[in-house]
């Protein structure tokens, strides 16, 4: 099995002395190099509180993350944002676009920082535009383009300069409909298409639906994790909204 | 509940107001610091000769105009204090609270800290009042003496004309308050520029140019009258052709551009039109300096009209620099790739024109409030300069009676009085004489009287005993001449080029009386007064008495020394009752203008004058400097909240703390040393055309060293105000960026 993240036994506290809030209560878990694992949970589970800790925004109080065999939680200050920016693409549920540059131009901004050479810029985003159909507005600002053209624009920044995890949080949760199907699709086609690993975290079963492997969050610790396995997305949506009714989230009002 | 509501409020969110405290304490400060010396308490112990009532009222008045400036810039804070405190109004209006009371609250809290801000404003103001008392004193050559101007009609006044202001200022802020969506509050700090896209601001200016061009062709045409003579030279004509061509070539640009615009880009019209600018300024610049040079008829109308024809011109070319400022920017970067995607330019690249192209208004506005400051600076050391140098020159006698016979155009009106009401007078008032001096100035050719273009004005001469006389009574050496020789006085603004090109060519000179040589001793400089020369004149012949006795008397003067200074109420009588008998206008029948002047009033006056002068320009440079920094730093710290964001995204992406700090620099930077440097390159341009204008007084009156001098301090003084103001917006934005 080829891991690239793997977790042992990450706590996460909040507060100090008597007045202690456990976010994250001793999760361990591994991903696959290629996967598309999704993290669910109720609010107040510790899903973001997670993703922060495996992208090194934030600290653990105890445990280790690997990433690709580097422990995360033992990088210096002044490596991690080399080590993000060379291991790790971002989407967000809020775009993080800088309206103030092109869409071609907030792409390309990841290769910059990354001294990825002038000359090769302009072919990567224009290749990677094709792949994620946003060719034609790669020289319109954010403010001209829908939420779905935008979130599909964060997918290209993320995934551009090939990172080892791209890490999503809740990537469809301003997007209608129609958006969110399309962005998930594309985000399926960045894992089946372009190898990427992918851990994306969300409420929407409908979202969590897309993922091969879906982890349960509940006060801070995995409470069930599902497969997709050889299931269609449908029976999979509908195994997840039973684990969902289990766990008190989703439909409450289940027959 | 509401009053505790407000004093929490105001306690809790001290430290966001602080900017808004420290801007209205400066406002206050320099308000009460320039009036006080106005208050009918102040008594600076000038001298008993002199009369302090006249700059009290010229000072209230003029401080009070330039303070209505202020008013823009207390709305300007109180906005950035409003769109700070957006986010925080819009959960009081979610919680239930009317947006109405929210919008009170806020006028409270703004009300108290300009109360605050008062009170600290006056305290300040009376440390601060000393350097304005040290400046007067100084002005009237008195020791400084340390005074308290703590006064109650200027604290009155000062807390009246601030309590108007927030009054009013706090007022628009509740109507503003109360018309804006909770949602639009609530997420006000989210909002990036929302539209990239160009205001409709530059091409409003180009229409209003291109009108105003029709203005100035139309002026430029009905000067035909005084200057499309051919005998006047070449640079005349050059000056008049181009008033009108230059302008007329600006129109049709603008005209021709309205026609093909769908092939000529605006950006491209807009590049034409600055260059062609810069050209209609040159040619309004030259006005001035021509017309002085050649004695033109246009007059002081004519003078202002081309200057304000330069000020809207230099305007326009700021406004078309910065708008092209981004453009440039951004060809630049489409095409130089490889600058382009060097580390984060690219980001670097979007702030900066994402700003240019949408605050292009307010950065010409702080490019001209800057100019306006820098000169006002500059400019008020040369001209009170001027002022006590020719004080200097033109007070010499405690009694100055002189003639002009500019109107007089019958040889048997021209004056031959002794003015022996003068002496009644001096020895009613039992005022000792010391010299008196009655003389008169001769036309060397009697002809010459009916000469009376400016050009053609013809040189008076004196007699040699009378010049003598004169000399004595300045503590000059006695000079002499040998029969058959002249000699000649020069005023002191009159170059040695001059000079040299005028002996050169009048070694000998024809009179009525035969002719006459130039003496050895041909030229003397020493200062005897300015009304001894005829008008646009620099230059009096000194003749044997012999000579003078039979030539044509045009002038009668009278320069008396007394052994005490007359007092200052003494003068004004003499001054106003010799004015009745020998009025200074020309149409009193006979056409001679008459002039008395006591050396008392001419100090006085321009003492008060040049204070006055050197007090509001130094007032107007001081408050134009404090907003227009004060606002580029501002405008820099009320969009922190939107480069949090920003900043936070390049984070994420991977952007290490010290390339981000970096960027903050390069960007604040740019944001300051663009309007500052636009600003000084036209300042120095029009410090250097200025000075320029007025080379011979300065060289005559100030000396070009002092004069530099001084300049060097403003300039040193300047910029370090603006280092200052430059490292407190630095550490304020990052603090506010990355925290």
């Amino acid at each position: 099995m080829n891991e690239i993240l793997k977790l042992e036994h990450i706590q996460k506290y909040y507060g100090n002395g008597g007045n202690i809030t456990k976010a994250i209560d001793d999760i361990s878990f591994s991903v696959e190099k290629g996967g598309f694992i999704g993290i669910m949970g109720a609010s107040g589970s510790g899903k973001t509180t997670l993703l922060n800790c495996i992208s090194s925004i934030d600290t653990v109080s105890a445990g280790h993350i690997y990433l690709d065999g580097t422990d995360v939680t033992e990088i210096k200050e002044k490596e991690l944002a080399r080590f993000r920016r060379e291991n790790l693409g971002f989407v967000f549920q809020d775009f993080n676009l800088l309206d103030t540059l092109t869409i071609s131009e907030n792409i390309a901004l990841a290769l910059t920082i990354n001294k990825v050479p002038a000359a090769e810029i302009d072919i990567r985003v224009e290749e990677m535009a094709k792949t994620l159909s946003i060719a034609d507005i790669l020289n319109k600002y954010p403010f001209q383009v829908s939420g779905g053209q935008k979130q599909r624009c964060a997918c290209a920044r993320a995934i551009i300069n090939k990172p080892k995890l791209i890490l999503a949080d809740e990537p469809t949760g301003a997007l209608d409909s129609h958006s969110s199907q399309m962005l998930l699709s594309t985000i399926q086609s960045m894992n089946e298409q372009l190898g990427a690993t992918i851990l994306m975290v969300t409420h929407d079963a409908f979202t969590a639906s897309y993922a091969n492997r879906i982890l349960f969050l509940k006060d801070g610790r995995i409470f069930t994790e599902l497969l997709k396995g050889d299931n269609t997305r449908k029976v999979f949506f509908e195994k997840i909204l039973n684990v969902l009714t289990m766990t008190g989230g989703g439909q409450t009002d289940v027959c | 509940m509401y009053a505790k509501l407000v004093f929490r409020n105001a306690k809790r969110s001290a430290k966001d107001y602080l900017v808004y405290i420290v801007t209205m304490t400066i406002c206050v400060m320099l308000f009460y610091a320039f009036l006080s010396i106005t208050s009918r308490y102040y008594n600076p112990g000038i001298g008993t000769e002199y009369d302090f009532t006249f700059v009290s009222d010229g000072m209230k008045m003029a401080i009070c105009a330039v303070t209505l400036l202020l008013l823009f810039l207390i709305r300007y804070v109180n906005n950035y204090m409003l769109r700070r405190k957006q986010k925080e109004f819009a959960i009081q209006s979610v919680m239930g609270m009317e947006q109405r009371t929210v919008a009170w609250i806020f006028f409270a809290e703004t009300f108290l800290m300009g109360v605050i801000s008062i009170i600290t404003g006056i305290f300040s103001g009376v440390f601060c009042s000393q350097f304005i008392t040290g400046m007067l004193l100084s002005a009237y050559e008195q020791d400084y003496k340390l005074s308290w101007t703590f006064f109650p009609d200027t604290v009155i006044l000062t807390i009246c004309f601030f309590s108007l202001s927030f009054l009013a200022v706090g007022l628009l802020n509740v109507r503003t308050i109360r018309k804006i969506k909770i949602i639009d509050m609530l997420y006000a700090d989210k909002q990036n520029d929302p539209h990239i896209n160009r205001s409709r601001y530059m091409p409003v200016m180009a229409v209003l140019y291109t009108i105003f061009l029709i203005f100035v062709i139309t002026v430029g045409i009905s000067k035909m009258y005084f200057y499309s003579d051919p005998r006047f030279p070449v640079p005349v004509h050059i000056m008049f052709w181009g008033n009108i061509i230059a302008p007329a070539t600006s129109f049709l640009l603008s005209v021709v551009w309205c026609i093909v615009r769908k092939k000529w880009s605006f950006n491209r019209y807009i590049f034409a039109a600055a260059v062609l600018s810069l050209v209609n300024t040159g040619f309004a610049a030259s006005v001035p300096v021509i017309q002085s040079r050649y004695m033109l008829a246009g007059g002081a109308g004519t003078l202002n009209t081309y200057l304000l024809f330069l000020l809207v011109d230099v305007s326009f070319w700021i406004c078309c620099i910065i708008y092209l400022a981004g453009n440039l920017l951004s060809e630049w970067k489409e095409k130089s790739p490889g600058c382009r995607y060097r580390g984060t330019n690219l980001f670097f690249f979007g702030q900066i024109i994402s700003k240019l192209n949408t605050t292009s208004k307010t950065m010409t506005l702080i490019c001209l409030t800057f100019v306006l400051s820098v000169f006002l600076f500059v400019a008020a050391p040369a001209l009170t300069g001027w002022a006590s140098g020719y004080l200097d020159i033109r007070s010499l006698y405690d009694v100055q009676i002189s003639t002009r016979y500019n109107s007089v155009y019958d040889e048997a009106d021209l004056p031959q009085d002794n003015y022996e009401s003068v002496t009644d007078f001096l020895h009613e008032k039992d005022i000792a004489v010391a010299y008196d001096c009655t003389f008169s100035l001769y036309l060397p050719d009697r002809e010459d009287f009916r000469k009376r273009a400016k050009l053609d004005f013809p040189i008076a001469a004196i007699s040699l005993s009378d010049y003598n006389t004169l000399r004595e009574m300045l503590g000059y050496e006695q000079i002499s001449l040998n029969e058959g020789e002249f000699t000649t006085q020069w005023k002191t603004i009159a170059t040695g080029e001059e000079r040299n090109e005028f002996l050169s060519n009048h070694t000998v000179i024809s009179t009525d009386m035969g002719t006459l040589d130039l003496a050895e001793n041909a030229c003397h400089l020493e200062v005897i007064g300015e009304t001894v020369y005829n008008s646009y004149t620099d230059v009096l012949y000194v003749f044997p008495d012999s000579i003078c006795s039979n030539l044509l008397s045009v002038m009668r003067n009278r320069y008396v020394k007394t052994e005490t200074t007359i007092p200052y109420n003494e003068a004004v009588y003499l001054e106003t009752s010799f004015s009745q008998k020998y009025p200074e206008t020309p149409d009193n029948g006979n056409g001679v203008q008459y002039y008395i002047r006591t050396s008392t009033q001419q100090i006085n006056s321009s003492i008060a004058g040049s204070f006055i002068l050197q007090a509001t320009m130094i007032y107007s440079a001081v408050v134009l400097m404090v907003i227009c920094l004060t606002i580029l730093s501002l405008q820099q710290l009320l969009d922190a909240a939107h480069y949090k964001y920003r900043f936070g995204v390049l984070r994420r992406l991977g952007a290490d703390r010290h390339e981000t700090e970096l960027l903050i620099l390069k960007q604040l930077a740019v944001w300051f040393g663009l309007p500052v440097t636009i600003a000084a390159f036209v300042s120095v341009i029009v410090t250097a055309y200025f000075f320029k204008t007025i080379s011979a007084q300065i060289s005559a009156y100030i000396g070009i060293g002092a004069l530099l001098t001084q300049v060097g301090a403003i300039v040193c003084i300047l910029v370090l105000l603006l280092i200052c103001y430059f490292i407190s917006t630095w550490i304020l934005f990052r603090k506010a960026v990355t925290e």
